[in-house]
């Protein structure tokens, strides 16, 4: 019984008053310790526990946290109610224990390596991307993002926003022309349709660096309309304006959205020239031929490391259009052409322009209906490019001939570490021969990485 | 990984060429190890750097370490060997299960190719279809609507019904076309709800799948991870276990070698210790010899230094009882010396208070004194004036006096003269009528003289003295003579000189004959008739000539300041020598004239001359004066202003000689006087004197026979007086009275009383 409290004495140095004063009850009362059977040191709390107490439950009128000791603050962070006010928390508090509990009481999924390991800025962009989530536009009071920014500009370094609701109007409307098709649905709304306008926000939050966007509606289940994943014109001037202001964003993401050619050059005239942006994502979307042309003049106009366009509608114009930029580039190291129609054009094109090009690492051309005469080319371009570590040909028609010319130009190439031909028609003895190859590579690589990095002063 | 190299490298320092701190170093990496320290950690990596190289070193070197090596080497490779088989096991365990994920992925990219295949085509064939459809449908419209037009031309109504119903079979054809078309469109529509549906399905399957791979996939990766994880602890710690007991043994075998060492040590220390001790024991000794002498010293250099204390202590009393004194002495000095101090203090302050007393005393005086100055500046202007004044008067008084001691001279001459001749009168008697002796009247200088003696003539006024030049000029000859004369008379023996010196002073003028004198004033008066006041002027005209010349050269004289005698004769003198000047040299006969001039002045020194000569040189003179008459009118002018301008200086020269000849010579006085009162000789006056003794006894005879006369005739009347005086008392009744009347003793005194008066 004594023991703990003497622990405590030991540890509640500052307060010097109260500790003494507890010291000399201690000696007065000890001896009615035998006397009184009900007496108990637990039922007299410590003065600094009484004042730590009284902070914790008015620590939202009367914030004292900085002045306290380490150990006092410990305890008081630890007693604070995950509830308070985030104008009283947001700048007052960085220890990342009390965001944890915010962040696991409001959600069940936490994956912190997601969000820099800071628990802070995982609750702040959670926070704002709820709200965002759930602004809908002319109803929705716009200062519930506005006060929001003040707090949380600090810790927001990346936006992940997965659903813009259109207008409240539309529903109304969609009642209205329930019986009508959804045709006319889409020109009438067009007006009113659009969703909101981030530019405020994305020009207010000096670290935001990685913006991932889709201009859809989820779980909308039985409600479903076509225009709910309506991507308006408005919409993507108000996007590329403000993420033109964003000088600091490194990673744009705007996929599943409907963006058409048109969307698509309107975001590109803005990004021209953009000092940041390392990572561009455009992946299912309409983009056709134009888009791609876009594109590819941006890959040569900015500092683009990564570009993702996967499920769209380029053809082989578009792909020449990107192969004619790629040979010309040096800082683009990944490219991903999934399910396009590239087609065998298209892949001759790139091929080419891999013969020049020395920073791909990394090209994905699956699902592109590429034929033999492709193989044939990127077995030239294994045996002269030296840089590029992983090729993806899945789900193509590259044949058997195909396969064993791969197959020919791979057997000098030590920098291939990945091929993927599943689904390519190659054979199984060509593709487990070219797995070899690769995997033999990959050893290669590997042991050279290791002989190499502790070379390396720590 | 890293461990089993710490391990190796563990291994290698073990063959690096310094054998002897192998042992250490091999428990302090095993130390080491659990809690892996940074710099512990970068120095392990060095040492397995250094191993390395070495090694590589020694395999070039030469084969001879090579079999031992690779030996030990088979033997270290067991742990890598086991870390590198799960590894590759482990990669390829988790490429394939990416596999397997991806593979459904890849799955589904194909399916949707292939759908889109698909979907291209139907959608191809369903545009054909629909192309069709409208062209034949279009076709069969325009038909049926040109068989419009061929309606109207009918007439016949069968014909009409028929084509009517025609077309109304061929348009339910188009509809009923049209009809399957929508069906059609719809049935597809249908299947590929059904289709999107399945598509979910599949989907969801694929989903699940996929979760299920994953799981799984997990679980084994877990799984094999945990075991091979296990494998290579066992690995590790089966080395470590070998490695420690290498370690332990070679430890043991250094403790062993260390602990022989450190008894051999002991002994040679025990034996060091022993040797030392006797060595201390002999020290002992010889310190404790050295130490009594030292302290038999000491005391006696502690007793020499006591009293050597206690003199200095006893000086120490002396010194401050001395120095008590003196600081006494001092104290009262100073005490003294603030007494004094505070006195002068005080005097200072008094001597300042009266210093700015005097100060302002002094300002004050001076002031005082100023203005005293300035009044007697005043008093001394007001003096001077006074004496001036005074000047003035004394002048005037001593005018007056002169003139006093003139008349008083005169009155007392007169006096004089008359009791001479008195005394000459009674001489004269006493000769005659006493003695009976004829007297003859004696002749003395003096008895002529009238008025004080050497008095000289007063100046008279230069207008009288042209008046009387003017006047005399007519009668000149004779008067000059005639003065000449009356001056021989009056001159004696004595006076000669002085009128000698009169005569000096007038002869300029006198040798400057009257007549140009005269002919000079004349000019002189009339050419500077400006000098003249214009009112004086008018009343002239009146006048005579004479008269009128008289008062312009008043008037004249008075312009130019001429008052004297003098200055008058300055003047004609001035004009003679001007003329002569001029006329030098042409008129030889002037010169001449000059010389007498001189020469005649030497003869009046010579004494009374002859009136003779006087004559002959004057109208020499009057020769001599003859060129002056011609003057020209026109030169006088001239000859002023140069007169006047001499004339100043002259004045000045003047000056102080006037006053000086002003005072008079009374030498002469005294024998004057002594001799009018010398004027009875000195035998007459013992004649007189014995004369007087026989008239003084001749009078005294006389005066006792007239005293004897006198007191007879009293004494006739006293005897009357008294006869009467005594008939009176005797005939009185009082006599009777008495018992014894007086006139019983009358009788006896009367006589008496009659006989003493």
């Amino acid at each position: 019984m004594q023991q703990p409290a003497a622990g405590d004495k030991s540890t509640a140095v500052p307060s010097l008053y109260p500790c003494q004063a507890s010291l000399a009850a201690d000696l007065y009362y000890t001896h009615r310790i035998i006397e009184d059977p009900e007496w108990s040191l637990a039922t007299v709390p410590h003065l600094t526990e009484l004042c730590l107490q009284h902070i914790v439950h008015n620590f939202e009128k009367n914030p004292i946290l900085d002045r306290l000791l380490p150990q006092h603050q410990r305890k008081v962070l630890d007693r604070l109610s995950t509830g308070l006010p985030l104008a009283v928390t947001a700048n007052l508090i960085s220890d990342e224990d009390y965001w944890k509990r915010c962040c696991t009481e409001r959600w069940q999924v936490c994956d912190i390596s997601n969000y820099g390991d800071s628990w802070k800025r995982m609750f702040f962009e959670r926070h704002l991307e709820n709200i965002l989530k759930c602004f809908i536009p002319n109803s929705t009071d716009p200062n519930q993002v506005l006060e929001l920014i003040p707090l949380c500009k600090d810790y927001v370094r990346k936006l992940e926003v997965d659903q813009f609701l259109p207008p409240v109007q539309v529903d109304q409307k969609e009642e209205r022309d329930d019986l009508s098709d959804t045709g006319s649905d889409f020109g009438f709304g067009t007006v009113s349709m659009h969703h909101y306008d981030l530019g405020v926000l994305i020009t207010a939050l000096p670290h935001l660096e990685e913006l991932d966007l889709t201009y859809g509606v989820k779980d909308c289940g039985m409600n479903f309309e076509w225009n709910l994943f309506n991507f308006t014109h408005q919409d993507c001037c108000n996007l590329a304006v403000a993420v033109k202001m964003c000088h600091n964003l490194k990673v744009f993401k705007l996929t599943r959205s409907k963006v058409d050619d048109d969307k698509t050059r309107l975001l590109v005239r803005h990004l021209l020239d953009h000092p940041c942006l390392v990572e561009l994502n455009l992946s299912h979307n309409l983009i056709r031929d134009k888009g791609a042309q876009a594109v590819g003049k941006l890959i040569n106009r900015s500092r683009l490391e990564t570009l993702d366009l996967c499920n769209n509608q380029i053809h082989h114009l578009g792909a020449q259009a990107l192969a004619q930029a790629l040979a010309e580039n040096s800082t683009l190291t990944s490219l991903n052409l999934r399910l396009n129609c590239v087609e065998d054009k298209g892949g001759e094109a790139i091929g080419r322009a891999l013969l020049t090009n020395t920073t791909l690492k990394s090209i994905h051309l699956g699902s592109n209906n590429l034929c033999e005469p492709t193989a044939t080319l990127f077995s030239q371009v294994l045996t002269q490019n030296t840089t590029l570590a992983n090729i993806n040909f899945s789900c193509n028609h590259l044949g058997l001939d195909g396969g064993k010319q791969l197959l020919d130009g791979l057997a000098d190439n030590k920098a291939l570490t990945e091929f993927d031909l599943r689904l390519a028609e190659v054979g199984q003895e060509t593709e487990y021969l070219i797995h070899q190859v690769v995997w033999a590579n990959r050893e290669a690589a590997r042991l050279g990485s290791l002989q190499h990095p502790p070379a390396k002063p720590l | 990984m890293r461990r089993g190299a710490g391990a190796e490298a563990a291994a290698a320092g073990g063959r690096a060429p310094a054998p002897a701190p192998a042992p250490a170093l091999a428990p302090a990496l095993a130390l080491s190890d659990p809690g892996p320290g940074p710099e512990e950690r970068i120095a392990a990596r060095r040492r397995r750097i250094a191993a390395r190289l070495d090694a590589k070193r020694r395999e070039a070197l030469g084969e001879d370490a090579e079999p031992k090596v690779a030996e030990e080497e088979e033997e270290q490779r067991r742990s890598h060997k086991q870390i590198e088989e799960s590894r590759q096991r482990l990669a390829k365990l988790l490429f394939d299960g990416t596999q397997m994920v991806t593979n459904i992925q890849v799955a589904a990219d194909l399916r949707e190719t292939q759908r889109r295949a698909e979907e291209a085509e139907l959608k191809l064939q369903r545009v054909e279809k629909l192309e069709n459809e409208a062209k034949s449908s279009t076709s069969k419209f325009e038909e049926i609507t040109s068989k419009w037009a061929l309606a109207k031309e009918m007439t016949i109504p069968q014909e009409l019904w028929q084509l009517l119903n025609q077309q109304q079979q061929q348009c339910a054809l188009l509809l009923e076309e049209k009809n399957k078309l929508i069906g059609d469109l719809q049935q597809e529509l249908k299947n590929k709800d059904e289709q999107y549906v399945q598509a979910i399905k599949k989907q969801s399957d694929d989903i699940h799948l996929l979760l299920e791979r994953m799981e799984e996939q997990i679980r084994i990766t877990l799984k094999t991870y945990r075991h091979k994880l296990l494998q290579i602890e066992k690995a590790f710690e089966l080395e470590r276990r070998e490695l420690l007991d290498n370690n332990r043994k070679k430890w043991e075998k250094a403790i062993q070698a260390h602990n022989t060492q450190e008894l051999e040590y002991l002994h040679a220390r025990m034996r060091k210790v022993e040797e030392f001790e006797k060595q201390l024991n002999q020290l002992r000794v010889e310190d404790e010899e050295e130490y009594n002498s030292m302290k038999i010293q000491l005391e006696n250099d502690v007793q020499n230094l006591e009293r050597q204390l206690q003199q200095m202590k006893a000086i120490y009393q002396l010194n401050q009882e001395k120095l008590d004194y003196n600081l006494q002495v001092l104290k009262k000095q100073d005490e003294e010396n603030t007494i004094i101090r505070s006195q002068q203090k005080r005097k200072l302050n008094r001597l300042h208070s009266l210093l700015n007393n005097l100060r302002t005393k002094l300002a004050k005086q001076e002031k005082q004194f100023g203005e005293e100055n300035q009044s007697l500046a005043a008093d001394c202007e007001r003096i001077t004036g006074q004496c001036e004044e005074v000047q003035r008067r004394m002048r005037h008084f001593a005018v007056s006096d002169a003139e006093k001691f003139t008349e008083v001279w005169l009155m007392n001459e007169e006096e004089a003269k008359g009791l001479m001749r008195k005394a000459l009168d009674a001489d004269r008697i006493i000769h005659t009528q006493q003695l009976g002796l004829p007297w003859e009247e004696p002749r003395y200088w003096f008895l002529n003289n009238v008025g004080p003696l050497g008095h000289y003539k007063a100046k008279r006024m230069a207008t009288k003295l042209a008046a009387e030049v003017l006047r005399e000029s007519s009668s000149e000859g004779q008067e000059e003579e005639g003065r000449e004369k009356k001056e021989e008379v009056g001159s004696g023996e004595g006076g000669k000189e002085n009128t000698v010196k009169v005569e000096d002073r007038v002869t300029p003028l006198q040798n400057i004959s009257k007549k140009t004198a005269k002919r000079i004033l004349e000019l002189v008066s009339e050419e500077s008739g400006f000098l003249i006041e214009s009112k004086l002027l008018r009343p002239l005209h009146v006048l005579g000539r004479h008269e009128r010349t008289l008062m312009k050269l008043d008037s004249i004289f008075a312009a130019l300041e001429i008052d004297s005698e003098d200055d008058l004769y300055q003047l004609v003198d001035f004009f003679l020598k001007y003329k002569a000047q001029e006329v030098a040299v042409s008129q030889s006969q002037g010169s001449p004239g000059g010389e007498d001039v001189t020469d005649l002045a030497e003869d009046r020194e010579d004494g009374g001359s002859s009136a003779q000569r006087d004559e002959l040189k004057s109208p020499r003179s009057s020769l001599g004066s003859l060129p002056s008459v011609y003057i020209h009118a026109d030169d006088i002018l001239k000859i002023l202003k140069a007169f006047v301008r001499d004339f100043d200086k002259l004045r000045e020269k003047d000056g102080s000689a006037k006053e000086v000849l002003q005072v008079r010579d009374s030498s002469k006085d005294g024998e004057y006087w002594e001799a009018l009162a010398h004027v009875i000789p000195e035998p007459t006056l013992k004649l007189w004197d014995a004369l007087a003794v026989a008239l003084e006894e001749y009078y005294e005879v006389l005066t006792r026979r007239a005293s004897l006369l006198a007191e007879a005739a009293v004494l006739q009347q006293q005897n009357s007086e008294l006869c009467l005086l005594l008939e009176e008392y005797v005939s009185s009744g009082v006599n009777s009275k008495l018992l014894s009347p007086p006139t019983r003793w009358m009788d006896l005194k009367l006589p008496c009383a009659g006989e003493a008066r």
